[in-house]
Formats: structure tokens, C-alpha cells, sequence
């Protein structure tokens, strides 16, 4: 009874429950601060290039900050379906990327270590708008312009644009700290949102974390 | 033209493959296609691990999908082990019977919005009645070892499909994964012309 009822009960009437989230907006905003999107994902993941391009856009006409928090290591241990998970991500991502008029340029998954670079740039440099952009960009190349291996030099011109000079060195203990962040966060896979004290899978629930920031009052500008 | 299929795999365990049900059995009214429900056991009873976050993250976000589909849920009675299966082998007789629609839909609502436990016969009973099946058919499927096999081929046939969740859809050599995918699946039933001019009511 307490497994089977008594428990999943209670965490799905915490869920519903919004004021705390609700006052802590109200008091970030009164003391001039934005909210946060704090974005967990995965250069070789076809599912972040989805959640990373369509965020970056969706939250731009709002006083929210979106915090990118590249990883590299994640999902469950020892998940036997994983290389399944990660191949049929590919015909998702596809499906996902025509709802919104793109067309995913890959066929293949992308191994981590041929991308983990990106990673390693992005979470050396502090948060910023520009660092949202370059990395909806270097999805865009990655995902939904490129194909076979994965030359550096595209992203570099990126980083240029977007960011000013020549990329840092990656800095892989800012990627671990990413890691840890995420699981103190709870997901366990990529791409996840964490929106003020609730997580979302985000490349398949972006309205939904619209509608979260909605109700805590930070809504898109008309 | 021959009828094309959609081979529709549900767990009775699954919130998602509840939220699934009513899109999902509707389709045919407004497509050309023949929809096969397959029952399948669920991932914690098939050895694979469901850790306790991601348990927890799929109650969280079902009560937020439920909200946005406007279905209820909660209260729930997790119907893993002998309720999933009992549930599995009445459904079996209620795609002999032409009530499978009923059925998944009466009892996955029981599970997941009304806190039935389909493991007892009270609770079993009341979930079957309802969908207009008669009761002593229903028990003697939960005895019958046939049923069982069946369930046992469909959770099979969805391994041979390359996949390990639910609910999944198949159609046309391709696969779409989740309730969330239904409008995947409808663009591609689309595409292949099966739009009916005028839904059948």
C-alpha cells in the first residue's frame, strides 16, 4: 500500500504544488534578478541540438537567463538499451527537428570523445548571451549542416563570431562540475532544463517549460 | 486497398502508455488503418532496471502531461507484478472479443486515476465490467495459460523491434516512441495518404 499508492501520491501532489517556486520568483524579481534555465546537454546527442537550438530562441524574448551546461558523461548505469537509445535519438531528432523546419544532416551517432572539445570550450567560459548563440550555431553545423568526423575548425570560426578571438583551452574539470551539477539535479540523461525546482526533458517538453516560466511570471515580452 | 497497420505495444505499468490510450485508439476513426494492440510485459519485470529518478521524474512529468491533455491522474495503485499481468491476459481475451478499446482504457484509467488494484478480483472485476466484458471470460483468461504465451510473443516482438519502452508505435517499418510521438506518427500516416476525408464516428 505504501509503495504502491501511499508514496506515488504524495510525490505527484508535491508536484502540483507551485507557490514556493512562485514566491522565490516573485522575490528574484524584486530584487532585480532574472530567472535561470540552467541547460544540461550533450554535443553528440541529436536530441540537445534540438532542445539547445530551440531554446535559445524560445527564451530570448524573456528577462530569463539561459545557462548552458555542456556534459559529456551521463545516463543511466549499465542501461543495456543504450546504443539503441542512442541510434533511435537519431530518427527522433529527425522527427522532432521537421516539426520546426529542420532537417538533421547526420545518420550516424556521434561519438562523445570527437566532439567532447566543444564541451570543454563552452564550460570554460562564463555564461553570457553570446555563449547561447554560439552554441545553437555549433549545434546547427554539427547536427543539421555536417556530416562524418567532426573537424574543429567550423566551430572555431564560431567562436570567433560570437565570442571574440580564438576558443579557450577546453577546461574538462568545468565539464566534470557540469556533470555533478546534474546529478545533483536529479536527470539523468540529456538534454534536461532545470527550471527553478523542477527538471524537464527539454528537447521534447519546450512548451511546457514555457508554460512553467509562465506561472512564475517570467513571460515572453509582447 | 488493403487496410494498413499500426502495431500499438502498451504496458499497463506505463503512465506514459496510459496517457497514450485515448489518441491512440482514435486514430482509425481518422486514418485508414487498422490499429493491433499488443500488451507487453513491463521493463521492471522484463530485468531491467528503472532507477528510483527516473521513476520519480515520470510521475512528475505525467501529472504535468496529464494536465496539459486534460486527463486525470492520481490517485494511482502501481499495478507492477500481478495486477500488470492479470491486466495483460484479460486484454488478450478482449482483442479476441473486439473490446480491447474498452478494456485498456477502463483499466489503465482504474491504475492510473482512481488507485484500482487490479491484482484483486474486486478491483479486476470492476475494470472489466465496465468495458462490457463478462466477468467469468475475464477470470478464466487470467488462468489461462494461452493468454500468457501471448503476452509473452508480443514483449518478444517488441525486443525483435529493436526497442525496450513504451508506448510504441509501429508503422511502416518505422518506429515512433511515446506519447508524445503521436503526432509523429500522424504525419507519417499522413504522407502515406491514409487521412480519412471525413472521420467515422
Amino acid at each position: 500500500m505504501l509503495k504502491r499508492r501511499l508514496l506515488p501520491g504524495l510525490v505527484i501532489a508535491l508536484s502540483r504544488v507551485t507557490w514556493p517556486a512562485r514566491l522565490g520568483a516573485a522575490a528574484r524579481r524584486r530584487t532585480g534578478r532574472s530567472g535561470t534555465v540552467e541547460l544540461f546537454f550533450a554535443f553528440d546527442d541529436a536530441a540537445s541540438a534540438v532542445a539547445v537550438i530551440e531554446l535559445v530562441a524560445r527564451l530570448a524574448s524573456r528577462d530569463v537567463q539561459l545557462l548552458m551546461k555542456p556534459v559529456v558523461r551521463r545516463g543511466i548505469p549499465g542501461d543495456p538499451a543504450v546504443d539503441l537509445k542512442r541510434r533511435y535519438a537519431i530518427t527522433d531528432a529527425e522527427r522532432l527537428g521537421q516539426r520546426t523546419g529542420h532537417s538533421l544532416s547526420r545518420r550516424d551517432p556521434v561519438d562523445a570523445a570527437d566532439c567532447a572539445f566543444l564541451a570543454g570550450w563552452v564550460a570554460a567560459a562564463p555564461p553570457s548571451q553570446a555563449l547561447g548563440q554560439f552554441c545553437s550555431e555549433a549545434m546547427g553545423e554539427l547536427w543539421f549542416s555536417s556530416d562524418g568526423a567532426v573537424n574543429p575548425k567550423p566551430f572555431a570560426a564560431l567562436w570567433a563570431q560570437h565570442l571574440g578571438g580564438a576558443p579557450p583551452a577546453a577546461d574538462e574539470e568545468a565539464v566534470r562540475a557540469n556533470e555533478r551539477l546534474m546529478a545533483k539535479r536529479k536527470p539523468y540523461d540529456t538534454p534536461a532544463a532545470w527550471v527553478h525546482g523542477q527538471w524537464f526533458y527539454a528537447h521534447e517538453r519546450l512548451a511546457q517549460i514555457e508554460t512553467r516560466l509562465d506561472e512564475l511570471g517570467w513571460t515572453a515580452a509582447a | 486497398m488493403s487496410t494498413q497497420r499500426v502495431d500499438y505495444s502498451f504496458s499497463f505499468r506505463s503512465p506514459y502508455s496510459y496517457l497514450s490510450g485515448p489518441r491512440a485508439f482514435a486514430l482509425p476513426e481518422r486514418y485508414d488503418i487498422e490499429l493491433a494492440f499488443h500488451g507487453v510485459i513491463p521493463m521492471a519485470m522484463r530485468g531491467q532496471a528503472v532507477p528510483q529518478e527516473k521513476a520519480l521524474h515520470t510521475l512528475r512529468d505525467v501529472a504535468r502531461e496529464a494536465r496539459r491533455l486534460g486527463m486525470p491522474f492520481g490517485p494511482v495503485y502501481d499495478p507492477l507484478g500481478a495486477g500488470a499481468e492479470r491486466c495483460l491476459a484479460v486484454s488478450e481475451y478482449a482483442v479476441d472479443v473486439g473490446r480491447e478499446r474498452d478494456f485498456v482504457l477502463s483499466a489503465s484509467r482504474g491504475i492510473w486515476a482512481e488507485a484500482i488494484d487490479v491484482a484483486k478480483d474486486r478491483g479486476l472485476r470492476t475494470v472489466c465490467e465496465r468495458a462490457g466484458l463478462e466477468w467469468a471470460a475475464c477470470r478464466a483468461a487470467v488462468e489461462d495459460p494461452a493468454m500468457k504465451a501471448r503476452v509473452d510473443a508480443n514483449t518478444a516482438a517488441l525486443a525483435n523491434l529493436g526497442h525496450w519502452g513504451v508506448p510504441v508505435f509501429a508503422f511502416a517499418g518505422e518506429l515512433f516512441w511515446g506519447q508524445d510521438r503521436i503526432e509523429d506518427l500522424e504525419r507519417a500516416l499522413t504522407s502515406a495518404g491514409l487521412r480519412r476525408e471525413q472521420p467515422t464516428l
